[in-house]
């Protein structure tokens, strides 16, 4: 019983990193419309930019504070060269060009990094014992952080001036346009608030993991799964979509087996589009 | 959509009248001309220019000395990429353009089985450093033409069950990662601690790029395993080994050295690494054949010899194609040449360590061929068993403990 | 030298297949199909496991393209009604479940050991340069095919349905016509063509493993068509061109960049590619071969 525990303890740990990265691409798809398969290659550059940070002041905070200033910058600056021109046309054009900076993003990280991999050196602890269950604080840090960050993102949503006028322009671009919100701006505070929040979880995986070139692209598909199933465009749905798909992931894998566990998120994936494709929170706003 | 039936037949016409462009007439002369093929750019690039650079400068070593039976040996170099369509073409490139008679230095598994059809098919050499089994047998060694110069992932794993035995384990558990290369090393234990009447409690196959590891962690630590044998590369065996302490668990870890390097010490630091073992086969460090590599890959590459194995056996496959020509005689053909090699690698001759002493002691016996990166004793599929190392990690630092030989 | 450049063009000409059926289905149709290598590889491992057991060659072919087809229907089934956008996703899906299963099924795929000594094409009948020819000969066969077929497709009533769905979908249900049967088949033919090409594959390297069926390929036709042409026949047969004389080039790049080091190289072709995609969708969609005033 208490690997089982332990087993959906793990699960929740991947699932708030998978849950914060979909946040970011349901952000930029409830708002742009398309799906950004370069959010994992953001994740992957706040890994890189927190690693440049810790290493500088070898402080965690200083670090996620450079990854999350990274990932802010590089959604802004693919809106600027590339989005922003490609606003209006058909979403594969967008999201075939999303592809593409996921590409340049890799290779520049390959060229300047190399392929090797990089880690967060931060201290390692043996786990508490709480009765028979291990707990690892590290865990509970990760937990706190992400929540933190859900939180934030609710609040410049609902109780800022941009974030209001952010989701004005997700129900209705004409009508927002109409009543004269400047719609640059706010796809400037979009996608920098996206790129961050993808940041964030390429922090927190990078800690979990190792930091190499690839480690974002790699998580696009459970992202997805969880974006979806969470409802496109809903931020809450997103974290608890990733929880559900990461905890699912742990627990099914004494039956389906190690090496389909990743399976499982395409399956889950399927299945959602089919039964109920505006996801578990969604708003009716078509994916048919 | 529109499109002229003339578009069509313009563009068909293209891509059948390309192959027609050129055609050169490769005129024989009095040389071997070999095909270095290594892995200089894609995941092998660390070793691949070495590698390389080696071939070349152990061919010029062998011309120096006045070549090889009446004929001077001359290099073509091209890049598999570390992947098999590339290696594939460059091979096609190598056999057709520049007339080579072996291929040398081959690094993946994939490219090694990948370009084996093309040499057999030409009737020319393919020496690898690759450890898959598959490249033993027929269909890939279906001529004996492949030779390997590296340990047999098999091999590998039989080296860690004498390790294990010698550790006095009773309980071993294995992980591989997915791959040719990790399951080959835990299959390869399995078996030969099986062959030795001992029991693997558990084995856990497990795919790469997973943000966390502990399912895996948790099916293999709840067999009670007192040791884990790992087929793994550095990404994984890091997230393992981090997750692992983080359990609170105190199972002792087999690795192998590709993994267990210094990269991972530094990763993890010297509390979660204190006591791994980490085994890797080894070049024939004391021979004096490594030291005439050493000193070549220094000029070359400023850096040890110790710091590439692939490196000394790209030195070797030279010195060793060179002494069987020279054993064979003048102009003899691939088919005599490969006849040859065996015997002057292989035992109950005179020892020599160089080319130019091999040369001198063939005009008056057998030779064997002690080489840079092992001994050189093909078995019946043209594979060899080098030395490993078995090191333990000890407050931070890898430390060499012992020798075994299979 | 013949022989080098001939096994360049075979490979372009397996490329030109992976085009054309990707053409066939965004270019004419509008199907954005991210998991195109997932056909491929179905059709390479059917041909290859078949051969390994003795089936003949005539009957192991026209299976990889039928297998190849049997998987794209039900994945058509399913998911052809989806916004495009979803279905790239999953399409990009399934085809990672696919090298997942050929990873993991070892009884059936030898899994990531991968299947060596594939039979040569006419390996009984041909040898040295005169089998290449004919290996190259056969594709070039099946292209013509495939393009002769495409041009009776463009000009049939099926053709114009197909063009209607991609340049005004709604338009098309207003009609009253379903667009998802139509979309269905699109997706299975352009799938028989990867599997086709899958089959050529595996039997002219001789060799294949799961690692060899990464999503990059999908990509690499996606930068193929993208810079020949969307829509385009030519600019299949231009885009594969331009695509394989990029891979085959970067050989050479590093004599005139020696600032990149051999490590970097990989990730220099990744960059292209990616830059390509991008520049080419911002500032030419209509790729070097069309113009793209239909869309």
């Amino acid at each position: 019983m208490s690997g089982f525990l332990e087993l959906a303890i793990s699960g929740l740990m991947s699932g708030l990193v998978i849950g914060l990265a979909a946040l970011a691409l349901t952000l930029v798809f409830g708002v742009a419309r398309f799906a950004n398969a370069a959010t994992g290659d953001f994740m992957t550059c706040g890994a890189y930019a927190a690693l440049l940070g810790f290493g500088a002041t070898g402080s965690m905070v200083v670090g996620g504070a450079v990854g999350l200033a990274a990932g802010a910058l590089v959604g802004m600056v693919s809106y600027l060269l590339v989005f922003r021109t490609l606003e209006g046309r058909p979403s594969v054009s967008a999201l075939l060009a999303s592809i593409g900076i996921g590409f340049v993003i890799r290779a520049v990280l390959g060229v300047v990094y190399g392929h090797g991999q990089q880690v967060f050196q931060l201290p390692l602890v043996r786990p508490w014992r709480v009765y028979d269950l291990r707990i690892q604080p590290n865990d509970l840090k990760i937990g706190i952080t992400a929540l933190v960050a859900l939180l934030v993102v609710f609040l410049v949503l609902h109780a800022t001036p941009i974030g209001r006028r952010m989701r004005a322009v997700a129900d209705d671009p004409m009508l927002a346009r109409v009543s004269g919100i400047a719609p640059r701006q706010v796809m400037l505070a979009l996608w920098a608030l996206s790129g961050a929040v993808a940041a964030l979880a390429g922090v927190l995986l990078g800690i979990k993991t190792v930091v190499s070139p690839e480690m974002g692209w790699e998580m696009l598909i459970p992202v997805f799964a969880a974006a979806v199933l969470g409802g496109i465009g809903h931020p809450v749905g997103a974290i608890l979509a990733g929880v559900l798909l990461g905890v699912l992931q742990e627990i099914a894998t004494p039956y389906v087996g190690f090496t389909y566990k990743l399976a499982l998120a395409f399956v889950i994936l399927l299945a959602v589009l089919l039964v109920r494709p505006k996801g578990l929170f969604g708003r009716v706003e078509g994916v048919r | 959509m529109t499109l002229s039936r003339r578009q069509t037949l313009a563009a068909l016409a293209g891509s059948v009248l390309l192959p027609a462009l050129s055609r050169t007439a490769g005129a024989q002369t009095a040389a071997f001309r070999i095909g270095a093929l290594n892995p200089i750019t894609g995941a092998g690039a660390p070793y691949g220019s070495g590698m390389q650079k080696m071939i070349v400068a152990a061919a010029a070593m062998v011309n120096d000395a006045g070549g090889a039976g009446g004929r001077t040996l001359e290099v073509s170099s091209e890049d598999t990429q570390t992947q098999p369509q590339a290696a594939v073409l460059a091979a096609k490139k190598l056999i057709e353009v520049n007339k080579v008679q072996a291929i040398l230095g081959t690094w993946a598994s994939g490219v090694s089985l990948a370009v084996a059809p093309l040499t057999n098919d030409a009737g020319i050499l393919l020496m690898n450093t690759s450890g898959a089994p598959a490249l033993s047998v027929p269909p890939a060694n279906a001529k004996g033409l492949l030779y390997r110069f590296q340990a047999t992932n098999d091999r590998f794993g039989r080296a860690f069950a004498e390790v294990a035995t010698k550790q006095g384990f009773k309980r071993p558990a294995t992980m591989a990662f997915n791959n040719a290369s990790g399951i080959g090393n835990t299959e390869g234990f399995r078996k030969a601690w099986e062959a030795k009447g001992g029991k693997v409690v558990e084995n856990v196959v497990y795919e790469p790029n997973q943000p966390s590891y502990r399912a895996e962690l948790q099916k293999v630590l709840a067999a009670k395993p007192d040791v884990i044998v790992m087929g793994s590369y550095l990404a994984d065996t890091t997230i393992i080994l981090r997750e692992w302490f983080q359990t609170g668990e105190t199972t002792k870890f087999i690795i192998p050295a590709w993994a267990a390097n210094p990269d991972l010490v530094k990763a993890l630091g010297p509390e979660v690494t204190e006591g791994l073992i980490s085994v890797d086969s080894i070049s024939n460090e004391g021979s004096d054949a490594f030291k005439a590599f050493d000193a070549a890959y220094q000029k070359a590459m400023g850096q040890p010899g110790l710091s590439n194995v692939y490196a000394a056996m790209t030195w070797d496959m030279v010195v060793v194609l060179a002494l069987a020509m020279e054993a064979a005689g003048p102009n003899a053909d691939v088919a005599a040449i490969s006849a040859k090699l065996r015997e002057v690698a292989g035992p109950g001759g005179k020892a020599v360590s160089t080319f130019a002493e091999g040369k001198a002691a063939l005009k008056t016996g057998k030779i064997d061929y002690q080489g840079a990166s092992s001994i050189l004793d093909f078995d019946q599929y043209g594979d060899v068993t080098p030395d490993f190392s078995v090191s333990v990690v000890e407050k931070g630092k890898i430390e060499r403990k012992y020798i075994v030989k299979l | 030298m013949d022989a080098y450049l001939i096994a360049i063009a075979i490979i372009t000409a397996i490329y030109v297949l992976l085009a054309l059926g990707l053409n066939l289905q965004y270019g004419l149709t509008g199907i954005v199909n991210f998991g195109h290598v997932g056909f491929f590889c179905v059709g390479a491992y059917t041909t290859a496991i078949l051969s390994e057991h003795g089936v003949p060659l005539v009957v192991s072919f026209p299976l990889a393209a039928v297998l190849a087809m049997a998987f794209a229907w039900p994945l058509g089934l399913v998911s052809i009604r989806l916004r495009e956008d979803y279905f790239a996703i999953v399409s990009l899906g399934f085809s990672e479940v696919v090298r997942l299963v050929a990873t993991s099924e070892r009884w059936l795929t030898n899994g990531v050991q991968g299947i060596a000594g594939i039979p040569k094409l006419f390996a009984g009948w041909l040898t040295g340069p005169a089998q290449s020819y004919a290996v190259l000969g056969l594709l070039v066969a099946f292209n013509a095919l495939a393009i002769l077929a495409m041009l009776r497709i463009v000009r049939s009533p099926f053709g114009r349905m197909i063009e209607a769905i991609r340049d005004n979908e709604e338009a098309v249900k207003a009609l009253g016509k379903d667009p998802a049967g139509f979309k269905i088949q699109v997706l299975v033919l352009g799938a028989a063509l990867a599997g086709l090409a899958g089959a050529v594959y595996a039997h002219y390297i001789g060799y294949i493993s799961p690692e060899q069926f990464l999503p990059l390929i999908t990509f690499q036709i996606w930068m193929a068509i993208i810079m020949g042409g969307v829509g385009r026949i030519s600019g299949a047969l231009v885009g594969a061109g331009i695509l394989m004389l990029f891979l085959e080039g970067s050989r050479f790049l590093r004599d005139v960049m020696p600032f990149i080091s051999e490590v970097s190289m990989a990730s220099v072709r990744l960059g292209v590619v990616g830059l390509a995609l991008i520049l080419f969708t911002m500032y030419r969609p209509q790729g070097l071969m069309g113009d793209f005033t239909r869309k």
